[in-house]
């Protein structure tokens, strides 16, 4: 199923859907329940086939053709279905962030985000010098002392693209960005971070709470999706308190 | 046959520990036993229990589980006959030909009623040699009916068993010629067909020793028993092989056969030519296109439109797939959009979308997808055939690999091929689409695990974020979850499936999403 890449005028590199038409060969996946059927149903009579046994057959071979890996990275967690899958997915790969929402795969990234986005704790040890940035790569122990290095031992190490940034502010939802907008309205010089709020007390508990095992060990180069590179990155709290009282835009950028 | 399966705590309370004993241990009996149960129901071998010219009134069917017990008898029984068999034939007196058909009756009778016939004992007591002998030329016709059941019965089973029939092989495929009568005929036939369903090595050596002429000239009279299961030995022989295939439809009198059972013959004899239809059109482009240039197309589709039987529907809606999926003739030609074919075809397509049945539901599904691929002329006919509703809610309910394939047919909808390479975007229809509420259905897909699917719905959410009218696209994915679902794909293994979810996200989901909201 060859589908063109098309650079078109608006700059995306992206394969846009075309009509296609698809021949399987008799062998084909595809048409093995078709196969399997006609069986079932030529011996129905000599072979005193029950309608029980028969969905028992068939289900059988569903699974067989459905089995399917997890996709996320450092997972691959055997799912019999499907349908699995998704049940699979919202359990293991939908850690989120109680204070911003943001949504990681795994807990270990939740707990990073966490620990850099809204813990007051970490700031002040980095503003003391301590190495505290950890490395994304579940298992390497490596620690740096700022988020740029951290980002550059991304590249260096584990090869991660250069435009890579894992921390972005959350988008928040519809309802969010129209209470935002019109909070804007009204207080214009309102330096208050709504999405920001420290509350310690949530976030240990989140963190004990986030005591699930790690997922597999992850592969020793992960390469993560491309972003390009957005207008106003997730900047820490102490670098943020620089910035000048009046640029009150708390549209949240990406 | 009920008291033996009658539960042993009947007998009394002393009994009852024995007799839970014997349950546990017909219990894990069962269990192994359905494996293998499995195993039989899925091979495309036929035991044959009622012989072809039913003469046998007394022939019992016995479904029930045999117990190590009987089979053991039933063993004893086996090697008994055989014994009887060997002197019968050694026997050069008066009545030695009615001594011999009465040992293979019996051999036979025990190869068919059984669940699991006692095949291993008897290819261990020497039956081979001994049946092959039976095959004589010259034999009397109820010697070689009997001899041929019991081969057909032994082919049935396990690959071992049914490889040991090479040996008769040349005999078998001999006693298919025009002037053998016409139940050993058949009955010659079916053991071939058992043979030639075990797989491509022994059905090469069937080819090469030459089964394939006199079976495709025992599918050409009009009606009989024999026409039916010479078509389903031929859908087993060619199934594999390209070059059977095109040899099969060149034959004399072939074509027109093939054409006049499907028109005209009782459901059952149809449901196996169609089978044969299926193997020419998925193997062989010579036999594509010359079925493309004769009235199946028309013949498929009557079928189509006027039989309810699931297995007559299977093959016949198969071979119309393969037809439009192979050949552009029939696309280029005879489904041209003006013509009334091509509205039957969209039709029938859809009865069996609406179908209850899961196969019929994905292959019509498939089919309609290669249709819908063709002309804008074509688009537009299945768009306003009423298809699209059912579509729709396909999407939404059915099972995954119903919904793919409903996808391909909405996607395919969706765009048009176009000179440049580029293709255009038939808007109409995807704001038909998008509005009949596919849209959660695309979603899904972008969130599932198969990468077929994902790309899919990934570039059918791209259709309409570029294409929907007054920008509406980003709010209609948006509301769908449609952001969190792309989102997932930053951390997923697939190079290609990042990349285009990213781009999707950067270009519009972007900085200045939601600020004129």
């Amino acid at each position: 199923m060859a589908m063109e890449v098309e650079v078109s005028v608006t700059g995306l590199n992206f394969p846009f859907l075309q009509p296609v038409r698809r021949r399987f060969g008799p062998d084909a996946l595809f048409f093995e329940a078709g196969n399997i059927e006609r069986q079932l149903l030529a011996k129905q009579v000599t072979l005193d086939i029950t309608d029980k046994e028969k969905q028992q057959i068939q289900s059988m071979e569903d699974w067989g053709s459905s089995e399917v890996y997890c996709p996320i990275v450092g997972c691959g967690a055997h799912l019999l279905s499907l349908e699995d899958f998704e049940d699979h997915y919202i359990a293991r790969h939908m850690a989120s962030c109680s204070v911003c929402s943001q949504v990681y795969p795994t807990s270990h990234l939740l707990s990073i985000h966490v620990s850099e986005a809204h813990d007051s704790f970490f700031q002040a040890k980095v503003a003391r010098g301590y190495a505290m940035y950890e490395c994304l790569v579940e298992g390497c122990d490596a620690k740096l002392k700022s988020y740029k290095n951290r980002q550059q031992h991304m590249v260096d190490k584990h090869k991660f693209p250069s435009s890579f940034e894992f921390f972005k502010k959350s988008r928040p939802s519809k309802k969010q960005r129209q209470k935002t907008q019109r909070k804007q309205a009204v207080h214009k010089t309102e330096d208050a971070s709504t999405a920001m709020q420290v509350d310690q007390e949530n976030i240990d508990s989140l963190v004990s709470a986030v005591s699930r095992l790690s997922t597999s060990e992850s592969p020793s180069s992960i390469s993560f999706g491309r972003r390009h590179t957005r207008g106003l990155t997730f900047v820490p709290r102490a670098v943020q308190k620089e910035k000048r009282p009046g640029q009150s835009s708390e549209q949240p950028k990406r | 046959m009920a008291d033996e399966n009658s539960t042993p705590h009947k007998r009394g309370p002393l009994k009852s520990s024995v007799g839970s004993a014997v349950v546990q241990r017909r219990r894990d009996h069962a269990v192994t036993v359905r494996k293998e149960r499995r195993e039989a129901l899925m091979r495309t071998k036929r035991l044959c229990r009622v012989g072809v010219s039913s003469d046998d009134a007394d022939v019992t069917i016995d479904a029930d589980m045999a117990t190590d017990e009987e089979q053991s008898v039933l063993e004893d029984q086996t090697l008994k006959s055989i014994e009887e068999l060997n002197l019968a034939i050694a026997y050069q007196g008066k009545g030695a030909m009615q001594k011999r058909v009465n040992a293979l009756r019996e051999l036979r009778r025990l190869l068919s009623k059984s669940e699991y016939p006692p095949v291993e004992a008897a290819l261990k007591a020497g039956a081979m040699p001994t049946l092959v002998h039976c095959l004589s030329f010259g034999s009397p016709d109820e010697q070689l009916l009997e001899t041929a059941w019991c081969l057909t019965n032994i082919a049935a089973g396990k690959p071992e068993e049914t490889k040991a029939l090479l040996p008769a092989l040349p005999l078998l495929i001999a006693h298919m010629g025009e002037k053998s009568s016409l139940p050993v005929a058949e009955q010659c036939a079916w053991a071939l067909g058992n043979v030639a369903g075990e797989g491509e090595e022994l059905r090469d050596v069937l080819l090469s020793q030459g089964a394939l002429q006199p079976l495709a000239r025992m599918m050409l009279p009009d009606k009989g028993s024999t026409v039916r299961t010479a078509a389903w030995a031929l859908s087993n022989l060619i199934k594999g092989h390209a070059k059977a295939a095109t040899e099969l439809i060149r034959l004399d009198g072939v074509l027109d056969a093939i054409l006049r059972h499907l028109k005209r013959g009782d459901e059952e004899l149809a449901t196996e030519v169609a089978w044969v239809v299926v193997y020419l059109t998925a193997l062989s482009n010579v036999a594509t296109s010359m079925l493309a240039k004769s009235d199946l197309l028309q013949i498929l589709v009557d079928r189509l439109a006027s039989s309810n039987s699931l297995e007559l529907l299977i093959p016949v809606l198969r071979s119309l797939g393969n037809l439009v999926a192979g050949d552009s003739y029939v696309t280029d030609n005879v489904l041209v959009a003006g013509n009334e074919i091509t509205v039957r075809v969209i039709q029938v397509m859809i009865k069996c979308l609406s179908s209850e049945h899961r196969v019929l539901k994905k292959e019509s599904a498939w089919a309609l997808s290669n249709v819908a691929a063709g002309s804008v002329e074509h688009k537009k006919l299945i768009h306003s055939s009423g298809a699209v509703s059912i579509l729709i809610r396909l999407l939404s309910t059915s099972p995954f690999d119903i919904r793919k394939e409903v996808a391909y047919v909405l996607g395919n909808l969706s765009v048009a091929p176009s000179e440049s390479g580029r293709p255009v975007l038939i808007v109409d229809h995807l704001v038909s689409l998008v509005g009949g509420g596919c849209l959660s259905g695309f979603t899904d897909l972008v969130r599932s695990a198969d990468i077929e699917a994902a790309r899919l719905g990934l570039q059918f959410l791209e259709l309409v974020l570029r294409g929907m009218p007054n920008g509406e696209g980003p709010k209609l994915v948006e509301a769908e979850d449609g952001i969190e679902a792309m989102e997932r794909f930053q951390f997923h293994e697939n190079e290609e499936l990042r990349s285009m979810a990213n781009q999707l996200v950067d270009k519009y989901f972007g900085e200045e999403y939601g600020l004129d909201a």
